[in-house]
């Protein structure tokens, strides 16, 4: 596993430049933080690695293998898991559904096994139950399985979700916003969720506006700005630069009077 | 005594019609207007190779289902690239186009005079002539799809499905190729309308374009709505509940002239009513606050 390289990433929106001539690299077994401004371009690099947005130019690499130009399903079974900044969870799914929909490659999900494969089916579908009900329990939402998603509050859902990323098992994480209006112990929970992951060798990226927990959970920060990435390093180095000023508050010098 | 097995016949090929739609209508999101087009294709297909070919009925079933799925498989290619109100309009349009060329291939069709002497069904040295054995052949398909359609709602691929309806991105994020599912569904609920017009054909022994206009397609759609669509007992409450209330309508002893247009405003009444007090269909899932 060598993680997810960018090489020379641009996208226009007509005549905004959301992503223009960003290259980087997403290691493996580490947590990089994405931050930046709003408008700066992470989502639409998020949107690039997962193919939902194709790029004008450039390439990408998922564990060396080149992705860009392949359907966005495709690029999600080669191992890249997502966790979206709205969060999209199957509102009309039970939660423990939501999270059983995102185990990869099922089998009774061709129709005509379903129909003729019953016992396989059926088998892989009580794996699948016990798994994802002990994802939903991770998150602490095991009590709330059989509830409908539209029925959780917004932080809930948002831990459906996540338990619906774990259940696919990927090994390139990208996560948007991932503790955006959750309750702060979960918040918590959720990075040392994410450090546990790239523990075991996973490629985490979040992008994430709470510099506390940038600082605290993150192994690298790339800071974005304008659709450029203007600086990378270790959090505290970033956190402290020059370009992070710039890039969130005014530009500017100061002159010898 | 026929009545009633008139009755059992017509609510077997309606709730197979109705459990087809479901799959596409409930379980899939897509407010198809094609189905009676299947419903016609499967009927057609095997007047024409019974009448026309003398193939017996095992091959023209599987002629009927072949050529529907196939059929299926062609117009959802750009069918599926659209979604929501626009894919209504598509399937609109196929539903006309195949009823226009039911209506006027004179050569194929015999357009408006239609085709007459179906025979009916023989199988496994048994020949369905008799109404009772009709309408145990009827019930027997319908049961049949019924259990393949709630094998098929409870399967993976009915969640599959499901969570394709509710949120196609976050189903292509996850792995899932959300064309080819739809496409999938598509195809099957073209499968189930085809053997319902197989069955439709061989009963009534006489088909002509106007048991397939836009009319059924729209009936089959209220059918579905009125029973609740999403779950496995709407189709066949809303079947009974439509089909079973204009029959009511007999036993007041109304005029038949008048009765046609009672029930054309007891559907529309129908259709509001349900939107209105219960807009998951009558059996649809409800829950209590």
């Amino acid at each position: 596993m060598s993680g997810i390289r960018l090489e020379r990433i641009s996208r226009r929106f007509g005549g905004v430049r959301a992503v223009d001539g960003v290259s980087a690299t997403f290691a493996p077994g580490k947590v990089t933080a994405l931050i930046g401004p709003n408008a700066a371009g992470k989502t639409t690099l998020f949107h690039i690695v997962c193919g939902t947005v194709p790029p004008d130019t450039g390439e990408v690499y998922v564990d060396d293998r080149r992705v860009d130009g392949l359907p966005a399903w495709e690029i999600a079974n080669l191992g890249v898991g997502r966790l979206f900044q709205d969060v999209r969870c199957f509102p009309r799914l039970a939660a423990l559904e939501n999270v059983m929909t995102g185990s990869r490659r099922q089998l009774g999900e061709n129709p005509l096994a379903a129909l003729v494969l019953c016992r396989a089916v059926s088998r892989a579908e009580k794996t699948n139950r016990e798994k994802s009900l002990r994802h939903l329990g991770f998150v602490g939402l095991a009590d709330k399985a059989l509830a409908l998603a539209q029925d959780l509050s917004y932080g809930e859902q948002k831990l459906v979700a996540i338990a619906r990323m774990l259940a696919g098992e990927s090994t390139s994480l990208l996560l948007d916003e991932p503790t955006a209006g959750v309750h702060v112990d979960m918040a918590h929970r959720i990075m040392r969720l994410l450090r546990e992951l790239a523990a075991t060798g996973r490629t985490v990226v979040v992008i994430e506006h709470n510099i506390e927990a940038v600082l605290q959970y993150s192994d690298w920060v790339y800071l974005m700005d304008r659709g450029r990435i203007v600086s990378f390093g270790l959090p505290q180095e970033i956190i402290e630069s020059r370009e992070m000023g710039e890039a969130f508050f005014l530009k500017g010098s100061v002159a010898e009077a | 005594m026929n009545y009633l097995l008139h009755l059992v016949v017509m609510l077997s090929i309606y709730w197979m019609l109705a459990l087809s739609l479901n799959l596409l209508l409930g379980y899939g999101g897509m407010l198809s207007l094609a189905q009676a087009a299947f419903y016609a294709l499967g009927a057609y297909t095997a007047a024409l190779a019974m009448v026309a070919l003398h193939l017996p009925f095992a091959v023209a079933v599987l002629l009927s289902v072949a050529l529907a799925a196939a059929f299926a498989f062609l117009v959802s290619w750009p069918c599926l690239r659209v979604r929501g109100d626009v894919f209504a309009l598509c399937t609109l349009g196929i539903q006309v186009v195949v009823y226009t060329v039911a209506y006027n291939w004179m050569g194929l069709t015999h357009g408006p005079f239609g085709i007459s002497g179906i025979p009916k069904p023989a199988m496994f040295g048994i020949r369905f002539v008799e109404p009772e054995s009709f309408a145990g052949l009827c019930v027997a398909t319908a049961a049949l799809t019924g259990i393949l359609s709630w094998r098929l709602y409870a399967s993976p691929f009915g969640r599959l499905l499901r969570a394709v309806r509710d949120d196609e991105i976050a189903a292509v994020a996850a792995g899932k190729n959300a064309s080819s599912v739809r496409g999938r569904a598509f195809m099957l609920a073209a499968c189930g309308a085809s053997l319902a017009g197989v069955l439709y054909a061989t009963y009534v022994s006489y088909i002509d374009p106007t048991s397939f206009s836009l009319d059924e397609a729209i009936l089959l759609v209220s059918l579905v709505i009125i029973g609740g669509a999403g779950n496995f007992r709407g189709p066949l409450v809303g079947t009974l509940f439509v089909l079973l209330l204009p029959e009511a309508l007999r036993l007041l002893r109304v005029p038949d002239a008048v009765a046609a247009n009672m029930r054309q405003i007891i559907y529309g009444a129908l259709v509001i009513a349900v939107a209105y007090f219960r807009p998951r269909g009558l059996a649809g899932s409800y829950q209590l606050e």
